[in-house]
């Protein structure tokens, strides 16, 4: 996304965690940095949720250590709490206070008492997420959406600099999920949170993430920006093109382009797939050459795996 | 430790359990049994027991038993201001120390194997609210409400007693006593709290508030060797004893309340979800 972070706001070595002989995390070693939104990418119980847990100081590692925002979490706990803004797995509202009550709670335990503060605090938010009107209403009223939303709105009540958010879209229906997603987008951008994003909904990752790291079996399998994770997999750029009408010359012009390593055609698509060394070079000289030779582009792709491609062969790699 | 934290969490629960009857029903129903059904009908026993020829009614145990000051005060009563006296100030002083114990049974039960029923106590446990401060709050939850059922027991309970007592010792009222005042103020909140904190570290190992209830309900068994002891007059409860058992509570609490936050393990919680 070309953005440049300076500072790691979560840094992790070697981080294990064993439960009896099973190994839910093992040796993660990752930073995060102020402002990025670094995706936690894995199947059900690939130790991401373990991974949130150690690091927000609900369950302790076995091996290895952590800072969150400058603070270990072994010997700070609570002040690592205080910094970190998390939605667990499940919503954990409580049913039979409102919204506003809830709000209320957890503004006062993260110590924003200042009730002037709190109550602007909670306005803002409540107002964010369109659930102001609603805010009387006792939360087991509210549809599994609006109880997601409520339970981001109260991650950032203390307005962290880390959240932390496991699975915010698990359980929603689409269009539910699309809202989380898109209010998550604003979020990133609007308050420049640093966000953990655990999933293993691809197009959350694709769409908020910065940074991805792939786990599996609690293991790093890769960690890096989408296009890099993409790249690393496609091995080189490849774009496609589509031709009004197939001609043997127009394959040979392109051949000749420097940039050029490898074209295959489809006579029956009249579509040419050209791998290259440099997309950005070479993409408009493959353009050029073709018109040269008397082609007629219908529309020119960039042909890009998606992140469920990558992470499909991670994790069946592994498997 | 932060007492406002503590206080924070108990106002949580208390706006939760207040809205859920199943709750609240039987903190209120047990007390009102104790203080004004049982009273009024034990005080028609000397009534009818003297009209019978029957003085005894199985309380000469417990008058025996009982110092000698009272036993020259009783020695100028009639039978049926004997059997009143001994029922209201004595029989029934033992069953107070029940009333916050059932009262807080269900609520510190409920404390954390509740919200992990519910699937709460995660957030809560990522709070920065320490150790202490939520096992307190916690405790707070269940102690402030059956303590208050039982002092506003107590108040109706003196009422009952006085009403049915008040023609029958000539406009003398018989409670509340100096014994009843350190009971009620001294030994029920202190009982009531190292009840409660061994309940509350129960709830937060188990998985369901079934569980916690089941095995919380063996912290009666020493409660009601007690009130077996006055009943049957081997103990007395007289100011001395009151004294002693309090010291000893408040000791047992203080155990109680280290142990809880010592032992208070947001992991082990955590990995012990219903």
């Amino acid at each position: 996304m070309g953005v440049i972070f300076l500072t790691p706001i979560v840094e992790a070595k070697g981080l294990t965690k064993a439960f009896g002989s099973h190994i839910a995390v093992d040796n993660l070693s990752f930073t995060v940095e102020e402002g990025e939104v670094f995706g936690l990418l894995g199947p059900n119980g690939a130790g991401k949720t373990t991974t949130i847990r150690m690091l927000a100081c609900l369950i302790a590692p076995s091996e290895g250590a952590a800072r969150v925002s400058g603070y270990n979490i072994a010997e700070n706990p609570l002040d690592v709490r205080q910094t970190v803004g998390i939605l667990t797995e499940n919503p954990s509202l409580y049913e039979r206070l409102s919204a506003q009550e809830n709000m209320d709670f957890f503004a006062e335990a993260y110590n924003l008492s200042e009730p002037k503060e709190k109550i602007s605090r909670i306005k803002e938010l409540l107002e964010f997420f369109d659930l102001w009107e609603r805010r009387n209403d006792k939360v087991a009223t509210f549809s599994k959406g609006m109880k997601q939303k409520l339970a981001i709105a109260r991650a950032l009540v203390h307005k962290p600099p880390v959240l932390f958010l496991d699975e915010p879209t698990a359980g929603l229906d689409p269009e539910s999920a699309k809202e989380v997603r898109d209010l998550m987008e604003m979020l990133s951008r609007r308050e420049k949170h640093t966000i953990l994003l655990c999933t293993h909904h691809l197009e959350d990752a694709e769409k908020l993430c910065n940074r991805v790291m792939i786990i599996n079996k609690g293991k790093n399998m890769v960690v890096g920006t989408p296009d890099e994770l993409r790249n690393r997999i496609i091995g080189k750029p490849t774009v496609r093109i589509n031709l009004r009408k197939f001609d043997p010359k127009i394959v040979e012009a392109t051949k000749k382009v420097s940039h050029v390593q490898q074209v295959e055609f489809n006579e029956s698509t009249s579509n040419l797939t050209i791998i290259l060394d440099d997309a950005s070079i070479g993409t408009p000289e493959v353009v050029k050459s073709i018109v040269d030779a008397g082609g007629q582009i219908l529309a020119v792709y960039a042909v890009r795996p998606s992140l469920e491609e990558v992470y499909l062969k991670m994790v069946k790699g592994e498997r | 430790m932060r007492i406002e934290k503590a206080m924070l969490v108990f106002r949580k629960d208390w706006h939760e359990i207040r809205r859920n009857w199943q709750v609240v029903l039987p903190i209120i129903v047990v007390p009102l049994m104790i203080s004004v059904f049982l009273p009024v009908i034990l005080g028609v026993i000397p009534n009818f027991a003297t009209s019978q020829g029957d003085s005894s009614s199985g309380f000469e145990a417990l008058i025996e038993n009982l110092p000698n000051h009272v036993l020259e005060q009783l020695a100028s009563m009639t039978e049926m201001q004997v059997m009143l006296y001994v029922i209201a100030v004595y029989f029934f002083a033992p069953f107070f120390l029940i009333i916050p114990l059932m009262a807080s049974s269900v609520i510190a039960s409920d404390s954390f194997a509740g919200e992990k029923e519910r699937k709460t106590i995660e957030a809560l446990l990522a709070t920065p609210i320490s150790d202490g401060e939520l096992f307190l709050g916690k405790m707070l939850v269940s102690f402030i409400p059956s303590m208050a059922i039982t002092v506003v027991s107590f108040a109706v309970y003196t009422i009952v007693f006085d009403v049915i007592s008040y023609g029958i010792f000539n406009s003398i009222l018989l409670l509340p006593t100096i014994d009843w005042i350190l009971l009620i103020f001294g030994l029920a909140p202190t009982v009531a709290l190292a009840s409660i904190g061994l309940t509350v570290m129960i709830s937060a190992r188990v998985k369901g508030f079934r569980e916690a209830q089941q095995i919380s309900v063996v912290l009666l068994i020493p409660v009601l060797a007690l009130v077996f002891g006055q009943v049957t007059g081997a103990i007395v409860f007289g100011p001395v004893v009151i004294l002693a058992l309090i010291g000893l509570f408040g000791l047992v609490d203080f155990a109680v309340f280290r142990a809880g936050v010592k032992l208070f393990n947001r992991e082990e919680i955590l990995t012990k979800l219903a």
